[in-house]
């Protein structure tokens, strides 16, 4: 299914900001917000993971059911888990297209990725370090 | 320990009413604050890194802050453009010490507003800013609209702060007395609460704005039936709304920055209300989400001229967004290092930059690991402003307030650090 990709802030994102190593960060920027009725036309049940490809890559989310998302548009929070499909270009204003890129969606058994496995995935270096 | 009137530095708001309770170095009570300053100054004491860390070998270390520092000037002074990036989440004084050692160094500084409110810049310098003052807002509006923002969620004291649900000195009875007017491609928590809840197609907006220019200009017979999936009759009703307001106040968010149309579309909000100026009152605010990205702006223009993406590779300053902006230099690969400093590109930034920043020598200055801690090669954590550092911050409507400090923690603030590294830059590039 082809959807448009929409990001922005949730308030469990923000929460998140101070501390991104924490789990709960990686749970509330790994989730794709979606119409109930694409949901079901997807054959997938809240909590199952959607693979979404976009034009700079694909990832893997957690499905979760939102009624104010409009059908044909999917909803996620600002982070490292939507970065991982939008392309860098600007077209010459700095802004990349965070609010209007074209996704293909599809359902899968595979886990959602670590936020550290992401970045090691573009060459990092994860920090296990002790941070408390 | 009680420390009252203090201010929060999590959002443009920055609220200036919080009780903080502390116990020795820990917060333990927060008032008055909403879930996200609440959640950031209560866990800000945690999560920090304790000391410099720097990349050797495929493995972390521990490194102190002279040898990081040292290492920070090193690589800045080996490049031939380096990019300074960040500055949203510290001091103003800080930010000025970087608009400085980027001018010596030739290299780009950029905030994050260029991937935030930088489009809303471009608009205003196209056609200027309608603004005022929040507390004029809060005061004086009967009229609000939200546009593509959700401010419930990214800015939750907005509303009972500064519009629907304050007080107002000119308004009896400030909650039914305000109109709330919300328009978005979703239907959120904001839009439940609305007057008119104006649902758009996304991509949308530049039609819609368009239309009410028409309307309000009293051109209503160009306007089709439906306009990016808005009925002419809510359009009609709105325009009308807005006509009939004694003071209105537009504030919007990145759903118009971000979305097709870019800055035309804020160029084309500015413009609606300057139409809507003909018939009465009316102001434009752009919702800021760092508590000090204003601040950068601000910073930046009085020492260069330009409000972000600054060039000084000429030996003056250039500024051509698109061209110097953060995301855009990434993704030619076009620096070759980079210092990060209170922002986190590794959780914001498409990954194409992503991997540019791991492919160059980069240090973030920051007090937590973040997302952009596994791509850089030496992060050095500093305190926290308004937490265990006070510096000046700029309110989203361009008030600069002091945030204050109520903590201990031992670590030196981003100014101390980067006046540091300045200081090493200079005794090479001006001895």
């Amino acid at each position: 299914m082809k959807a448009l990709f929409n990001t922005g802030r949730t308030s469990a994102q923000g929460q998140g900001l101070e501390a991104k190593a924490q789990p709960e960060y990686m749970e509330a920027t790994s989730i794709c917000m979606m119409n109930p009725v694409d949901l079901m036309d997807l054959e997938l049940e809240e909590g199952e993971r959607v693979l979404v490809r976009g034009p700079a890559g694909e990832v893997i989310l957690t499905a979760v059911q939102n009624e104010g998302v409009p059908r044909g548009t999917v909803y996620v929070p600002m982070g490292p888990y939507a970065n991982a499909v939008i392309d860098a270009g600007t077209h010459a204003t700095g802004m990349p297209d965070y609010k209007s890129c074209i996704v293909d969606l599809e359902p899968t058994d595979d886990e959602v990725k670590r936020p550290a496995e992401l970045m090691e995935a573009i060459g990092g270096l994860a920090y296990e370090g002790d941070t408390e | 320990m009680i420390h009252e009137d203090m201010i929060c530095p999590f959002c443009g708001c920055l609220c200036d009413d919080l009780v903080i309770e502390t116990e020795g170095t820990e917060v333990v009570r927060v008032d008055n604050a909403c879930t996200l300053g609440s959640h950031k100054l209560m866990n800000a004491g945690k999560h920090r890194l304790k000391a410099p860390i720097m990349r050797d070998s495929g493995r972390w270390r521990d490194a102190t802050y002279e040898e990081a520092i040292e290492y920070t000037a090193g690589i800045l002074l080996d490049a031939d453009r380096p990019l300074l990036y960040g500055w949203s989440s510290t001091q103003g004084e800080a930010q000025g010490a970087g608009v400085s050692m980027a001018e010596l160094l030739g290299g780009v500084i950029d905030s994050t507003t260029s991937v935030c409110h930088g489009p809303s810049i471009l608009a205003i310098q196209e056609v200027g800013h309608p603004g005022c003052t929040l507390g004029q807002v809060k005061n004086r509006a009967d009229l609000i609209v939200y546009w593509g923002c959700n401010p419930t969620e990214a800015h939750p004291r907005h509303m009972s702060r500064y519009t629907t649900y304050a007080d107002g000195y000119f308004l009896e009875n400030a909650f039914r007395d305000r109109k709330l007017i919300i328009v978005d491609v979703r239907k959120t928590e904001t839009g439940s609460i609305a007057d008119e809840f104006i649902q758009v197609k996304p991509g949308g907006d530049y039609a819609v704005l368009s239309a009410l220019r028409a309307i309000v200009r009293g051109r209503e017979d160009v306007v089709p039936p439906t306009v990016a999936g808005v009925t002419k009759e809510q359009l009609l009703r709105v325009a009308a709304l807005c006509k009939e307001a004694k003071f209105g106040a537009l504030f919007f968010g990145v759903g118009l920055t971000m979305s097709p149309g870019k800055y035309k579309n804020v160029r084309n909000a500015i413009e609606l209300v300057d139409e809507l100026n003909r018939y009465t009152k009316f102001t434009l605010t752009p919702l800021r989400g760092h508590y000090n990205v204003y601040g950068s702006n601000e910073v930046f223009t009085w020492m260069t001229g330009y409000p972000y993406a600054v060039d000084f590779s000429r030996q003056i300053a250039f500024y051509n967004p698109g061209e110097t902006t953060a995301v855009d230099i990434l993704a030619r690969k076009e620096c070759d290092a980079a210092l990060i400093v209170a922002s986190d590109p590794g959780a914001h930034f498409p990954k194409k930059c992503l991997e540019h920043l791991t492919d160059i020598p980069t240090v973030l200055i920051d007090p937590m690991h973040t997302m952009t801690t596994p791509l850089v090669r030496c992060q050095i954590p500093t305190a926290v402003t308004g937490m265990d550092a006070a510096g000046t911050a700029y309110r989203m409507d361009g008030v600069p307030i002091h945030v204050k400090k109520f903590l201990d923690l031992g670590y030196p603030s981003d100014t101390e650090i980067i006046t540091k590294i300045f200081e090493k830059v200079t005794e090479v590039r001006h001895p």
